[in-house]
Order: structure tokens, then sequence, then C-alpha cells
């Protein structure tokens, strides 16, 4: 994954690469470009409703192997896998997948498989039905051995006489991930495909991503959620109202996510003068005090937590609540999205 | 990664979608509907018919059929029942979001018109043809009463099913604007004058029973080659542009 875009911030800060040995001189025509084309190109991207921009101004390409992409509700996660299947068309910028456009490549549109986040399934249709028209608009060989692998690698039985109608959720969000498998495909797009799923079914299927893979096949997956994504893959990008607003490897990513600074309400019973205490200790960086309130900012939030309560005990202070104010994932983005 | 695209051929194209959506547009609801709608339509021809045929010649007789099918047959029961099946065609699948497991794949898009045509036409046509052919039977007018019948329902249906295809592309609310254009442009405008007559398909298939039954109308009066030859054109330009639509469409 590769990101040259000014506006976003790329995590990971790797050392200049080692000089090549001193090497004879190769001829021009023997000159051999060993940096893969990526799968997935998408180059200055926006996209627009009306006045509502949707995707702004993002860039990025991606290469085989499982990519997350992470972001809150509504960041524009899936107008972006949209765009990259030719679903819709950008605003402004281009999508290239496989070096084409998905929308007016016919060929490109066969090596793509598509789990969308909707909750939409022909609903007369049996997994096993639902499958094969997959297999079948999709020009498979050999539709009933394909359908019934596609089924068994996610935990589906292929004999399963119900309607589609009749699922669960966790098994609905399976048979769309066996349909978008069917065709073997080169990319596969994965839209927020965990939800509803129960622990054992999420541990399954992340392992199936991972082998998919690292079979030389290129994922992308999208998550809401923070934990889910440092499963699924470790080069991650970021989007946040609508721009990519970080990318590279998940463990940075956490890094810098956690070296965010923290807000800690504090209710004591002299919020005073532990505010006082911690700051002459720096284990906070600000203070803000209201009645037996303590607002409390710092950027060593593990110290903070190691700490806090021997000082308050030391000072015969005592501790009724301690809440942090900005741990949602929100906060984390709006975090990401300011810096 | 570099291996050979895949490509679904035409034909397995127009068989794979004709089949999809026979199976969603078959509906007990709509059926029964519009069965209905047909039966009422062709009791009501039928006994208005017998109930004058003692009264009448057999001209004037003719003239009577032709004037009840070419009014309730034409304008309600033909266009009504192509418009219900052909805008929920893509109507359906772009309402309950599984167009994309129809757009996503690796098939040119005017086969997927083409085999939703198809369907329309398969389900739609005995609708029309069952109780406007029965009422042309049980009328005992004429024979050129029921083959005019017969003729004038399948161009219609498939002029008809191909605009409304193309219709349901082009907005969600689809059977509002069809309904719109059926009762205001092919019901009124039609009848005003040979400019809107001639850009109305009730215009042609009207003459269909001029030039079969030779019943001079007000309206309708072109030669059976120009009925057939210009709702095929129709249908031909319908299903072309449903295919560009399609191509251009936003899919969710």
């Amino acid at each position: 994954m590769d990101n040259s875009n000014p506006a976003t911030k790329p995590v990971t800060s790797l050392p200049p690469p080692p000089r090549p040995p001193a090497s004879p001189p190769i001829h021009a025509a023997q000159v051999v470009n060993t940096k893969p084309a990526p799968i997935v190109q998408v180059d200055n991207v926006t996209k627009s409703f009306g006045s509502v921009v949707a995707v702004s101004n993002v860039r990025f390409t991606v290469q085989p192997g499982v990519t997350a992409l992470l972001g809150p509700n509504g960041a524009g996660k899936s107008t972006l896998f949209r765009m990259v299947c030719g679903l819709t068309a950008p605003s402004l910028g281009t999508v290239q997948v496989f070096g084409e456009n998905a929308r007016s490549h016919r060929g490109v549109r066969g090596r793509i498989g598509l789990a969308p986040q909707q909750d939409a399934l022909l609903e007369r249709f049996t997994a096993y039905e639902f499958v094969e028209f997959a297999a079948t608009t999709h020009g498979v060989n050999e539709v009933a051995t394909r359908v019934q692998q596609s089924l068994q690698k996610v935990d589906l039985n292929p004999q399963e006489p119900k309607r589609l109608g009749a699922y669960s959720k966790g098994m609905r969000q399976r048979v769309k991930l066996a349909a978008a498998l069917v065709n073997d495909p080169d990319l596969l797009i994965l839209d927020e495909p965990l939800t509803g799923l129960d622990p054992l079914q999420r541990n399954r299927m992340i392992s199936l991503f991972h082998e998919l893979g690292n079979s030389g096949k290129c994922l992308l997956v999208s998550s809401h959620v923070l934990d889910e994504v440092a499963r699924i893959g470790s080069r991650v990008l970021v989007i946040a109202q609508g721009r990519l607003v970080a990318s590279g490897d998940y463990r940075r990513l956490r890094e810098l996510m956690d070296d965010r600074p923290r807000r800690i309400r504090v209710l004591a019973d002299d919020a005073r003068k532990l505010g006082s205490l911690l700051l002459e200790r720096n284990l906070v960086d600000a203070v803000s005090v209201r009645a037996n309130t303590a607002l409390l900012d710092t950027l060593d939030v593990e110290g903070f937590g190691r700490n806090v309560a021997g000082v308050a005990a030391e000072s015969g202070i005592r501790l009724r609540e301690m809440v942090p104010t900005d741990d949602d994932l929100e906060s984390v983005f709006r975090y990401l999205v300011e810096r | 990664m570099n291996r050979a695209n895949v490509f679904v051929p035409d034909a397995r194209c127009i068989a794979i979608v004709h089949r999809l959506l026979l199976r969603s547009l078959v509906t007990k609801g709509r059926v029964v509907a519009l069965l209905v709608v047909g039966i009422l339509v062709g009791v009501v021809v039928a006994a208005v018919a017998r109930a004058n045929a003692a009264d009448l010649s057999a001209i004037a007789f003719l003239e009577l059929g032709v004037d009840l099918m070419t009014t309730l047959g034409l304008i309600l029961v033909v266009p009504i029942v192509s418009l219900v099946f052909a805008s929920a065609a893509f109507g359906d699948l772009r309402e309950d979001a599984t167009l994309v497991y129809l757009w996503l794949r690796p098939m040119n898009r005017w086969p997927i018109v083409v085999g939703a045509w198809l369907a329309v036409v398969t389900v739609s046509l005995p609708l029309i043809l069952f109780p406007l052919t029965s009422a042309a039977l049980i009328a005992n007018v004429d024979v050129s009463l029921v083959s005019s019948t017969v003729l004038a329902c399948v161009v219609g249906n498939l002029a008809y099913s191909a605009v409304f295809v193309l219709l349901g592309l082009l907005t969600k609310n689809a059977v509002s604007w069809g309904v719109g254009y059926v009762l205001i442009w092919e019901g009124l405008i039609a009848e005003l004058g040979s400019f809107g007559e001639r850009l109305a398909i009730r215009g042609y298939t009207r003459s269909i029973f001029s030039g079969i039954t030779d019943v001079n109308l007000s309206t309708g009066n072109y030669s059976l080659l120009v009925a057939i030859l210009v709702p095929a054109i129709v249908v031909v330009v319908a299903l072309w542009l449903s295919s560009r639509r399609l191509s251009s469409l936003d899919v969710a």
C-alpha cells in the first residue's frame, strides 16, 4: 500500500532503504520494474451527492494481501468501495482496478468479489441457489462443486432447505461471503463482513481472510471496530469524514492512537488538591476543577492510571469516580482528523 | 494474478436474467389483482356486445366490438398489466438493493435488459391475452375481432413492456409516471389528432384492429405493416436506451 497524498498522514516512518551494493551497469532494455502494479489505484477521488461530500480527495493504492479500511459509520467507506467496484462513478479523480475502470470494463468485474454492507439478498432463494446464481452470473465452470466449496468455507450447509428470508443476520453475512468467493476472485471487497457474527464465526472468517491474503489474493475489508481491524490486517487505511486520515501499519497506528492526549473526569473529596498534586508530579498536563470534579488532560494515560490512586491515598483524598471522557472511537477519529 | 477474463455469453445471460425475474416478478398478489382487472374488463366487453347483438346489423355489431376492445382493452388492460410487471423488473431489484448481484458481473448490459423484457412479456402476456381473447370469443362478434385482439395485444404488450422497463430504470416512481402516461398521453392526447396519435403506441394497436376488421376508426388508420413496424422500432429503441441507462446507473 502506498500513499503519497500530502493531505494524508502516513503513520509508517520507515528508515531510508539501504544503498544497494555496486553492480555491473544494466542495459536499458534489461531494466525491469520490480514493483508490482497495484491491484487498486485510487487517485484524488472525490464523490459528492448534491452538496454533501461523501469522499474527499482520497488517494491510495492497494497491493495483494489483506488491507483493512477503518472508519466510523458514515465516514465514506461504503462509497469508496462502491467506486472501486464501479457501482458509482467518482465526481472527481479516477479509480482503477487491475489497471482498468471496473465501471466500463467487463473483464475486471469478473475478477471482483463483493460482499456489500446492506443486508440485501434474494429472499426467496436458498443459500445454495443464491451462491449458484452468483456462480452462473460469473461464468464459473463446475458450478455445483464451486458452490459447495464456497458454502463450506463459510461453515454453511449446502443442503439447507431454508429460504434466505428465514436466515439470521450472521448466516446472511456468511451467504454474502460465500457468493463473493464463488468465482475465486483476485480482488475481494468485504464491507463490514463481521457484523452480526458471533465470536467463533468472527475468528473463522478472520482466519479465512488471512488464508486468502496469504494465497496472493487482494482483500479490502472494512470495519468501524478498532480491535477487529487489529486482527483483520496489518495494513490499514483510516477514513473519517470522507478523508483518508492515516494509512500504514496497524501497530504504528495503534501507537499513534494510544499517544493521543486523553481527558479524564475525576470525582474526589478534594478535587482541587488532587489536581495540584498530579500536576506537580507531571502525571497530568492540564487541570480544570469545578466543585468536586476535576477534568484532567494527560499524554501518559498509563502512568496516570498507575499512580493516581497512590497520590490520592498519600494525601488522604478519597477517589469516588474516574471516567475517561474521550475513549470512544469517534474521539480517536476526531483526533486523527484534527491532528 | 494475470488470468484470462471470464465472460458470460450473451444468450446465457438472457436466460439467467429471464429465470431470475420470472421468479421475482410472479407474486400471488400481482397475478390475482391483474387477472381480476382483465377478467372484469373482459366480462364488460362480452356482456355489452351480447346485450346489443340482436339490435345491430353485422357491421354495426363488429364496430361495437372493435370500439369496446380498443377503448377498454387497449387503454386499460394492455398498458396497465405491462406497466405493473415492467416497472417492477428493475424497480424491485433497485428497491431492495439486489441489483448489485446482476450489475457487478462480467456480462454485457443489453442481454440483461433483453432478459428482463422477455421475463415481463412471459408473465404479462397471458394475463392480457386470456381475458381479452376470451371476451372476444364469448361476444361471438366475428372471427376477425378475435384475431385482431390477439395481434394487437401481442404488439401492444411487447412495446409497452419495453417502454416501461426503461421507465423503471429512469425513475423510482415508475408506476405513478406510467399510469400518468397511459391515462394522459395514451388516453387523451392520442385522441386529439394525428400528431399525438403518431407518438402513442395505442395509435398503432388500434390500427391493427382497423387493418384486420376493416372497421374505420376515427384515429389509428395506419396500414398493418406500419402498425407492427413502428412498435417494433419502439421496442428496439427502448431496449437500447435501457442498456445505456443500466450502464450509467448508480447502483446501491
